[in-house]
């Protein structure tokens, strides 16, 4: 085990201690504003701050109006759906193309292979306000904007570098005897992909899979240029909720947010153990 | 290739040409399996991302409304200098050119295209066609006709105005990015004072993406050096407390912000509660650049831990040890060589956190207020409120421009494979 | 079965387009034979396997299994087992879907399999393993499943890519029993890759040593030891001592090499031109005599010792000879020689039929 850093003059003990608390304050400031919502959304009162009954845990001060308010309210029903309609069709799109260009991607021969990668990455790195620019002014000119088709097409473009980047990094860990082994035992190409890479992968695939979805889920800038009414979403909602200001339904809505994200976050440590557990073999 | 020779050291060079065609036959075989699979993300991706962004920029320097509009005008104008009086048959052909540009819909893209370059003087127009619908002027010289019609003809700007629209593609826009403009002769001239925006904002959005950055560094720094000291299950526990927020969504991490930080928010209560401001005291933390730079490093923050994190655990303690067991003091060799090998992991979660902060738009423009907003929420205004598209198109141009430079730069120091999210 | 099992006919091989890992082999391997393929890295053995295997193609020339070409036959469809250096045991399965993989893939009936699967673990002492995932068994036996789904399906021929390359010292010479031990009572072909020369030696009927994608001798252990034909073999084949210089004259299977020094050598001739041309002396270390009887061996030569080495059951010793400070004699611990300390001078000898005179 390295040593901790030295903060210079200062003995061991000391600068351990000042170590521990910079990084103790600085896992506060990453967490604690998401923490701090969580009990805000149970508030009784329309405010966005803690009120004198919360501090002292009145049962009174606590409700889930703001949760009762989602349901009731038909805006929000709808921007779930959307959400997850569109970020399930994208996620689909953007890992099936991203998985079959992964494939490819891996093989030594791939001609081209870094400068096409950089290509398929691009969608990752360039602001989205230009993507979302481009596709406006692409869409108007074909009729796509405002439609459903129009923005989970954006959505997978957003989405797939994530997938190709996801996948080839579990090919790149994949054992190529495994394949030759399979062959020389008589199975077919296409018994092997089946048989063996598949299963292999699928943990790979998945997690891609759900960070395309996640991508389309949290995405704001395409849906704020190319949906219409019909089409938003739970983050569009939510940006008319902080420009509006208008209740703390959105605290209820972040809340939930941040379940669904703790859940994504636990399933891909899931699924990072078994890609791991499957590699540990023979060494 | 299978010629008849019965040397046993039959070398390349006796049918090195053979073996050659072989091999790139082979090659080649591989290499189309290979593309035919990368071939349809490679095709979507054209078609939804670089192709519109490659017509966005053709936008940012397209200008064909006037040459369709007032050709004859146009070849007139060509003629003529702005120092001296325009001749007559100007304004004739130009009140022609201007009804028919009524008719057919064009009218109201040149007057909109000819405000941005001339402020004030889409009116003139719109009301310099609609008079021209009552018939030629009898009498009266059509220049008179139209200075009646507004006064503003009198001076040359209009005319030359509509003069630098001859060519179908124009610089006009990026000159507006960059806070210049053209004066009566065609010369490139900095824009009254009052006017200048973006120049400023492009520079107040790389002010802010590097001091995001910077901080993003001093506070990942430390952060990814514990974890990657500690023993692997207490690393994986504290990695949680970095990959949550990475995962939560944008829109909840700005609004926690906004309610942390408002001036009816927890931090200001917290603050009164304990008495350290009084009420009337409350700091104003939020819609400025102090909101927008805290939430920016909060956002942006794991993808500087991360990088970070991977490098420093490829590099072994016993380097250190080494080090000092060489006769440098601890704090002599940390400098000396622990330092420099996580430098390739701060510089590429540096970029990284450049790039993605200079295009930023969500966080900025809700927290940002008026001071806080970068050069993303003026290519928005342009895209939904002013409609001006080809400014939009230049701004954006500019800005991908300098990321696409920074995204090679990141490619030569870390590899485009190293880009990792978290997972 | 007439015809050799496996016959490679002038086969190239390049992964370039430029140079040849693999330059015009003829091979042929005998039906039951254990071969193996000996080498430093990059010398084309494992390309030769891989191409057997049908994982490389050859840029030129014939492969035939069964005197059949096999050069357009892809892997799946040769019936050749293999047996990879990381054994490449299928990581999602237990170990006894492992061995159960190549009978499915032939659609064997389920009790067939159930059978086979049953017989085949208990041949590898791995019977209660056979609901474990590989990576919780230990590398010996991850190993040992390894040969055995090599052989479930009963092919002709079994190929082994370094297999005992990932086990320690131990575990690795018990292997190569075991292997033995099933290469003996099965009667399969076996070709085998290795770079150590020991582990090719103890295993094979026959070695083929490869150096530069050419075989530089084909024969059976004793005589790749005790007849190495050229200097590389001789040098890579054991340790030995080699002395370089020209032939003076050569005269029934005998010549006398006269050395850089000016000492005349008598050696037995292997592949020498004839007198005038150089040639290399390879001696092996433990051919040669302390003080022996005067007459007994024509080449005696006056040596300084320079150092010792204990090794336990024998010494190692370094002595300044004839010009070369790097000669190397080893004598049985048994047969300590007085007055043998490091700096003392003292007489060495050899017969000329230990010392072969090789081209080069």
């Amino acid at each position: 085990m390295a040593k901790p850093p030295p903060c210079f003059g200062l003995p061991g003990r000391i600068r351990n201690i000042i170590h521990k608390a910079v990084c103790a304050s600085v896992y506060l400031f990453l967490v604690a504003p998401i923490l701090v919502i969580i009990p805000l959304s149970f508030n009784a009162e329309p405010y966005f701050t803690f009120t004198p009954g919360m501090l002292t845990f009145d049962p009174e001060a606590f409700s889930t109006r703001w949760y009762r308010d989602i349901w009731d309210n038909e805006q929000w029903l709808r921007a779930i759906r959307n959400s997850f309609f569109i970020g399930i069709s994208a996620a689909v799109i953007a890992t099936t193309l991203g998985t079959v260009a992964a494939l490819g991607l891996s093989q030594a021969s791939m001609p081209y292979r870094t400068a096409i990668m950089a290509v398929l990455l691009s969608p990752m790195i360039v602001p989205v306000i230009i993507t979302a620019a481009g596709l406006y002014f692409f869409y108007s000119g074909i009729g796509l904007s405002q439609t459903f088709p129009g923005l989970i097409l954006a959505h997978a473009t957003l989405g797939a570098p994530f997938v190709v980047i996801t996948v080839t990094a579990t090919l790149s860990g994949f054992d190529r005897s495994l394949t030759r082994a399979s062959a020389s035992m008589g199975a077919t190409p296409a018994y092997t992909f089946f048989h063996i890479i598949a299963p292999l992968i699928a943990p790979g695939v998945i997690s891609g899979g759900l960070f395309a979805f996640i991508i389309s889920f949290d995405e704001v800038v395409a849906v704020l240029f190319l949906s219409g009414t019909e089409q938003r979403t739970i983050p569009r909602q939510m940006w008319s909720g902080i420009r509006e200001s208008i209740s703390p339904t959105i605290l209820a809505v972040a809340t939930l947010l941040i379940l669904v994200s703790v859940m994504l976050l636990l399933t891909l440590e899931v699924l990072r153990r078994r890609n791991e557990r499957m590699r540990g073999i023979g060494i | 290739m299978t010629t008849i020779s019965t040397s046993a050291g039959m070398t390349i060079d006796d049918d090195g040409r053979a073996l050659k065609a072989k091999f790139a036959r082979a090659e080649r075989a591989r290499q189309i399996k290979a593309a035919g699979l990368v071939a349809p993300l490679l095709a979507f991706v054209l078609i939804t991302f670089v192709v519109p962004i490659g017509l966005m920029m053709y936008r940012s320097v397209d200008d064909p409304v006037a040459v369709r509009a007032i050709p004859r005008t146009l070849e007139l104008l060509n003629h003529w200098s702005p120092d001296s009086a325009p001749p007559e048959a100007v304004f004739k052909v130009l009140g022609e050119e201007l009804l028919s540009a009524r008719e057919s819909g064009d009218l109201g893209k040149l007057a909109t295209r000819l405000n941005y370059d001339v402020p004030g003087t889409r009116s003139t127009l719109m009301r310099t066609a609609r008079a021209m619908r009552r018939g030629p002027a009898e009498g009266r010289s059509h220049r008179d006709l139209f200075e009646t019609i507004d006064p503003k003809w009198r001076g040359g700007e209009i005319l030359a105005g509509l003069k630098s629209l001859n060519s179908p593609y124009t610089r006009s826009y990026y000159l507006a990015a960059a806070d210049l403009t053209t004066n009566l002769y065609g010369d490139i001239v900095a824009k009254p004072p009052h006017q200048r925006i973006y120049v400023s904002l492009f520079v107040k959005t790389l002010w802010v993406s590097l001091l995001v950055t910077a901080l993003c560094i001093l506070l990942a720094y430390p952060v990814a050096y514990q974890m990657a000291t500690l023993p692997a299950a207490t690393a994986n526990l504290l990695m949680i407390l970095v990959l949550l927020p990475f995962w939560t969504s944008l829109l909840v991490r700005t609004t926690a912000w906004i309610v942390l930080l408002q001036s009816n928010g927890v931090l200001n209560d917290l603050l009164v509660a304990t008495g350290i401001l009084g009420d009337e005291g409350r700091i104003q933390m939020i819609y400025n650049m102090f909101g927008t730079v805290v939430a920016m490093t909060h956002i942006l923050l794991p993808f500087m831990v991360l990088p970070l994190y991977s490098v420093m655990k490829t590099i072994p303690p016993n380097y250190l040890r080494a080090a000092e067991s060489m006769g440098a003091p601890p704090a002599r060799a940390w400098l000396d060589i622990y330092l420099p090998l996580t430098l390739p992991g701060a510089g590429a979660g540096s970029i990284l956190v450049f790039i993605l902060c200079i295009g930023y738009y969500i966080t900025p423009e809700l927290v940002g207020g008026r001071t806080g907003q970068l050069i993303s929420s003026a290519i928005a205004y342009h895209m939904q409120s002013s409609l001006n598209w080809g400014l939009a198109a230049a701004l954006g141009t500019l800005l991908l421009v300098g990321v696409l430079a920074l995204y090679w730069l990141y490619n030569r120091i870390a590899g485009v494979d190293s880009l990792r999210m978290g997972g | 079965m007439t015809g050799p099992a496996v016959r490679f006919e002038r086969v190239q091989k390049s992964y370039d387009g430029e140079t040849l890992v693999v330059k015009d082999l003829n091979l042929s391997i005998p039906h039951g034979e254990f071969l193996t393929l000996l080498g430093p890295s990059g010398s084309g053995k494992s390309t030769c396997l891989m191409m057997l295997a049908g994982f490389e193609s050859a840029t030129g020339g014939k492969i035939y299994l069964n005197e059949e070409s096999i050069n357009r036959v892809p892997p799946h469809k040769r019936n050749i087992g293999m047996v990879f250096q990381n054994y490449a045991l299928f990581p999602h399965k237990t170990v006894a879907e492992n061995l159960a993989y190549p009978l499915k893939v032939r659609k064997l009936g389920k009790t067939d399999i159930e059978a086979k699967v049953a017989r085949a673990l208990d041949r590898v002492q791995l019977k209660r393993f056979g609901n474990r995932r590989p990576a919780m068994l230990s590398g010996g036996q991850q190993q040992r499943v390894a040969v055995a789904r090599a052989l479930i399906f009963d092919p002709e021929i079994v190929l082994m890519d370094e297999p005992l390359g990932a086990l320690d010292k131990q575990l690795r010479e018990q292997m190569q029993y075991e292997i033995k031990d099933i290469h003996e009572n099965l009667g399969v072909t076996v070709v085998y890759v290795t770079h150590d020369q020991t582990e090719a030696l103890t295993m094979s009927n026959r070695i083929a040593v490869f150096n530069d994608g050419v075989i530089q001798q084909l024969a059976p252990p004793l005589d790749l030891y005790e007849k190495p034909e050229n200097a590389f073999v001789a040098g890579f084949i054991g340790e030995n001592n080699q002395l370089r210089g020209l032939v003076k004259s050569a005269r029934g299977g005998e010549c006398v090499v006269q050395l850089h020094d000016g000492s005349l050598v008598t050696a037995r001739c292997v592949n020498v031109a004839g007198a005038g041309s150089a040639t290399t002396l390879s001696l092996r270390p433990e051919r040669v005599e302390i003080n022996p009887p005067d007459g007994k061996h024509p080449n005696r030569f006056e040596g300084r010792v320079e150092q010792l080495l204990y090794l336990g059951d024998h010494m190692r010793i370094r002595v300044s000879l004839c010009g070369h400070d790097d000669f190397i004699v080893k004598v049985p611990n048994a047969s300590m020689h007085p007055g043998l300390n490091a700096g003392n001078s003292m007489t060495f000898g050899w017969a000329p039929e230990n010392c072969r005179a090789l081209e080069g």
